[in-house]
């Protein structure tokens, strides 16, 4: 069950990071963030999705550090839960690459 | 898996128990007719037509799923042909505007929902107990009440066809079209209340097959060794329980809002008709990987074993499976695009359209690199495979094409979507489809086919396919737009349309011969010899046809890397686990999640009509609905839960049974010793959908919140005097909860719990109570505004988790009661547990979101 587990979180990471995003793009787009600043030239919305796509990001990351310490069931082979956390963080990297080309609403 | 706190343990686990093999060793060879004799005896249907109303063994189930999907995909064809032939001409006569809706309408969703998705259920529940070494799916009577709710909800939009009242909408019914206001009648209703009482089968096969794939796999089969088809179906299962609810969620609430004047998408009451959509599509596009996934297995299935070789890239298949389950979801806005949305949302999903390409042509290289490494056959499932490979690739391309936001803004709604879609859907269905019909028939039928007619079929499907749908992509770059049936302006899409006609009835006319094909195999062929193919998988180690119990012993970890044709007699002669049926019971064996270790047994139930008389309880709330009877509904629903305390009752089994030998020195005790059992399983299975129902819901009310037009509302009249009665039904789960640990903790020390379960009863009870009274006397009229709408709906998801609570509560208060709960027994405990923890979480999320939509001071 573990090991399942472990195969799940890295694509899971992906799909919170997503709507996370997702949900504060539409937030900030319905509450008028992009004409709040934060800092400098940086307004609240795009704070706020960088934010959560770093977060993503970092989390992605995390997840591939921690991976080989984690106790897997035995015998069960590594590969899943290593190839699941890579497609969490490339994906997350991917799909969010939008939050820093394009613009907000 | 193995619940440690459970008794059991004169279970002899083998010496080696901690390393990844398994050792086994083999019962003494028996006599293999008598085996097969009492095996049959035991697993075989009722005779005579009764057999057929009682049937739950999963190949009969199978192939009554996969023969009916086949009857309304022949409907749905007939219905296509008619299409075709009112679009040859540009003044077409040939059928008036309304039934033209319709019957595209009827088309669209008999093809997704009556063929598709239950023809790749029959499959997997005719395939996986052979493919895994089990004999039957986890829950058989799971699989016949599916198979008649599917039934019935078929026959149901059939019968409205035939009346001239069928959804004439569009198959994914978009709103206001589909709303009160521009669809009076039932037609709409139809579609919502027909399609959704066919979710139920879905559901129903997407919770057993998980469940047979995670714990009913033969001893030693390690997922990561199982075979490439299960781990499709595994993906396919999980994304079915994670992709219907929100299509479930959209049609409840858009029947409320037709039956009761609700508003969720009316915009002038704070509704929003982009609602429906995004619901839709989070369902919509998933369902596309939904259909292909399985096909994919099929693939994956037969390409090496016609090649003589391994499939390459096993790992990085099962990856794609992975990434294709979640990249799937992130895709829904794609078919959106033209609505409006904000640019950096339109990225966001077209990057993911592009990125889910990847793990599909990943896919797509494995299985060119098998065929390259091995010696392909051109053996007629192979013409099938190549058909797939031209028309599904192309259909790959088209869709990387709509991907990108300009050109779907272009093509958005015109022929080339409609090419498009049959080229993936026709290309990655229903090729590999026929190509698996070829491949497993002998099974099905012991019979041979017949030469030459289905090579012939092939040939004229391929071409009429795309002579069809080819052509089609250029009548949408000329801009004619899909769901049109006269186009008098447009002389130019004349030859087009009528080329494509053309085709359309020369596919027809394959498909007829792959029937006839297929009957005259049925009824004519020569007997087939075992194992035809010279396949590795476990389905052909059985005699032809598959006898009912499907083995007569269950493969042993030493078995599984022997060719099939090397299996067969040693399964036969009982040399494998479980052997037989001598206590003249349905058994089988269940195994630990991830590396198949022996768990326990589990007793299946027999042949039985319970399945058929609850999905005529379920069918005869769908038709009051329809007839607009709606407090007669009441009376179905009563028997619906009187039935499920029937069925609950019929797994009940004996709180005496010793360990069961299942091999020299390995005995494993019953299901009723594990509190970990297939029904555990299952539920978890079915929280996954309900939760997911519960955040598509929280997902709609933050969206009505935040984009549509009229909120906030008008003053609410809701004030701070309905707190003390949102607070009691909020926390009267949470007491159920604890009744049900202090139940929990006296059956463990084998005392008398019912007390605890009856305060279980009590507390939920008072919760419904609790909602009545704020329904009746604290809350705004729903009709007023979505908000308030909104509050209701929330008030009845509680009110439901909380009536089904105490149907559990006041289920193991009897089983106490009947001394059916012992320190070794939990019944029904840990089930309880899982919904009461389920409802007690989502009854405090419902409170706060309620009050969090705003009241007066």
């Amino acid at each position: 069950m573990r090991w399942l587990a472990l195969s799940l979180v890295g694509p899971g990471i992906w799909a919170a990071g997503f709507v996370l995003v997702y949900a504060l793009h539409g937030v900030g787009c319905a509450r008028g963030w992009p004409a709040m600043g934060l800092a400098g030239a940086l307004d609240l919305h795009a704070g706020a999705l960088w934010a959560g796509w770093l977060v993503a990001l970092g989390a992605g990351a995390l997840l591939l550090l921690r991976l080989p310490r984690a106790k897997a069931e035995a015998g069960l082979p590594v590969w899943l839960p290593r190839v699941g956390a890579w497609i969490g963080l490339a994906a997350t990297a991917f799909t969010l690459l939008p939050v820093a080309l394009a613009t907000s609403c | 898996m193995t619940d440690s706190t459970a008794p059991g343990q004169q279970v002899a686990t083998p010496a080696d128990a901690r390393d990844d093999t398994l050792a086994i060793a083999p019962n003494p060879p028996r006599r293999a007719l008598g085996l097969h004799r009492r095996l049959s005896r035991v697993w075989a249907n009722d005779p005579g037509w009764w057999g057929h109303v009682t049937a739950v063994n999963h190949t009969t189930l199978g192939l009554r799923f996969m023969g009916t999907a086949l009857v309304f995909f022949l409907v749905g064809g007939v219905l296509a042909m008619l299409i075709r032939a009112q679009l040859a001409t540009h003044d077409g006569a040939f059928l008036d505007t309304e039934l033209y809706n319709q019957i595209f309408t009827m088309h669209g969703s008999i093809m997704m929902f009556l063929f598709a998705i239950p023809m790749l259920e029959g499959l997997a529940i005719y395939l996986l107990p052979k493919l895994l070494g089990t004999r039957d799916m986890a829950f058989p009577r799971l699989t016949a009440l599916g198979y008649w709710c599917y039934l019935f909800g078929g026959l149901i939009m059939l019968t409205a066809l035939l009346f001239g009242v069928a959804p004439r909408d569009g198959w994914f019914m978009y709103t206001p079209l589909s709303g009160a206001t521009y669809s009076p009648g039932i037609n709409a209703d139809v579609w919502l209340l027909g399609v959704t009482f066919v979710e139920i089968s879905a559901l129903c096969a997407a919770v057993e097959i998980t469940v047979t794939i995670l714990r009913q796999r033969a001893p030693g089969m390690k997922l990561t060794e199982m075979p490439l088809f299960a781990w499709y179906m595994l993906g396919t299962s999980v994304m079915m329980l994670v992709g219907f609810p929100p299509l479930i969620l959209a049609s409840v609430l858009l029947e409320i809002e037709r039956a009761f004047d609700w508003p969720f998408f009316a915009v002038a009451r704070g509704g929003d008709p982009l609602l429906w959509q995004h619901l839709f599509w989070l369902f919509g596009h998933p369902e596309v990987y939904i259909i292909f996934l399985p096909a994919a297995g099929v693939l994956s299935t037969l390409i090496p074993v016609l090649c003589r070789t391994q499939i390459m890239g096993y790992g990085a298949i099962v990856a794609s499976v992975l990434a294709l389950v979640f990249l799937s979801f992130g895709l829904w806005v794609h078919h959106m695009f033209t609505v409006g949305i904000p640019h950096m949302a339109l990225a966001f999903f077209s990057a993911a359209s592009l990125l889910v390409a990847v793990p599909t042509v990943v896919q797509v290289f494995a299985w060119i690199g098998t065929m390259w490494q091995g010696r392909p056959q051109l053996v007629l499932p192979m013409y099938h495979i190549l058909g797939f490979f031209l028309t599904f690739v192309m259909g790959g391309l088209t869709g990387v094409m709509l991907a990108v936001v300009p050109f779907n803004w272009q093509a958005h709604d015109t022929a080339f979507v409609t090419a498009h879609l049959h080229y993936v859907l026709i290309g990655g269905f229903v090729f590999p489809m026929m190509a698996a019909a070829v491949w497993w028939m002998p099974q099905i039928t012991g019979r041979e086919r017949v030469r030459g007619l289905g090579e012939a079929a092939f040939w004229v499907i391929l071409i009429g396919f795309h002579g069809t749908f080819f052509i089609m992509h250029l009548t949408g770059l000329l801009g004619m737009p899909r769901r049109i049936d006269v186009y008098p302006d447009n002389p130019e899409w004349v030859w087009l349309n009528l080329t494509s006609s053309i085709f359309g009835f020369v596919m027809t006319i394959g498909f007829g011969l792959f029937v006839l094909d297929m009957a005259l195999q049925a009824f004519m062929g020569q007997k087939q010899r075992r194992d035809p193919w010279r396949a590795p998988t476990l389905d052909w180690a059985m005699p032809l046809p598959a006898p009912p119990y499907t083995f007569a012993s269950i493969p042993a970890p030493q078995h599984l890397d022997l060719p099939a044709r090397e299996v067969i007699t040693i399964l036969a002669r009982g040399e494998g686990l479980l052997p037989g049926a001598p206590r003249d019971r349905r058994e089988l064996l269940t195994t630990s999640l991830g590396t198949a270790r022996p768990d326990h047994v589990a007793l299946l139930p027999g042949n039985t009509a319970l399945p058929l008389g609850l999905a005529s309880a379920i069918g005869g709330f769908v038709l009051l609905m329809l007839a607009g009877l709606y407090a007669l509904t009441l009376l179905p629903l009563v028997l619906v839960a009187m039935l499920i305390w029937r069925w609950g009752r019929g797994m009940v089994r004996p709180v005496d049974d010793a360990p069961i030998e299942v091999a020299p020195g390995l005995s494993l005790p019953l299901q009723g010793w594990r509190r970990r059992t297939l029904g555990w399983t299952g539920s978890v299975c079915l929280l996954v959908a309900n939760g997911t129902l519960f955040a598509s819901l929280v997902f709609g009310i933050g969206f009505l919140a935040l984009v549509a037009s009229e909120w906030p509302g008008p003053e609410a009249r809701v004030t701070s005097a309905a707190l003390p009665w949102v607070a009691i039904a909020a926390l009267m789960p949470v007491l159920g909860a604890l009744a049900q640990r202090r139940s929990d903790a006296l059956q463990r020390r084998g005392g008398d719990g019912s007390a605890a379960a009856g305060l279980g009863v009590v507390a939920n009870s008072v919760a419904v109570a609790a909602l009545a009274v704020l329904a009746l006397g604290h809350m705004d009229d729903p009709t007023q505004h979505a908000r308030d709408a909104l509050r209701g709906v929330l008030a009845g998801y509680v009110a439901l988790h909380a009536l089904i609570g105490a149907g559990m509560a006041g289920f193991a208060m009897d089983q106490f009661r009947r001394a059916e709960i012992t320190a070794r027994h939990a019944g029904l405990l840990p089930v309880w547990r899982l919904w009461q923890d389920y409802a007690a979480v989502t009854a405090l999320v419902a409170a706060l979101l309620a009050v969090g939509l705003g009241m007066s001071a």
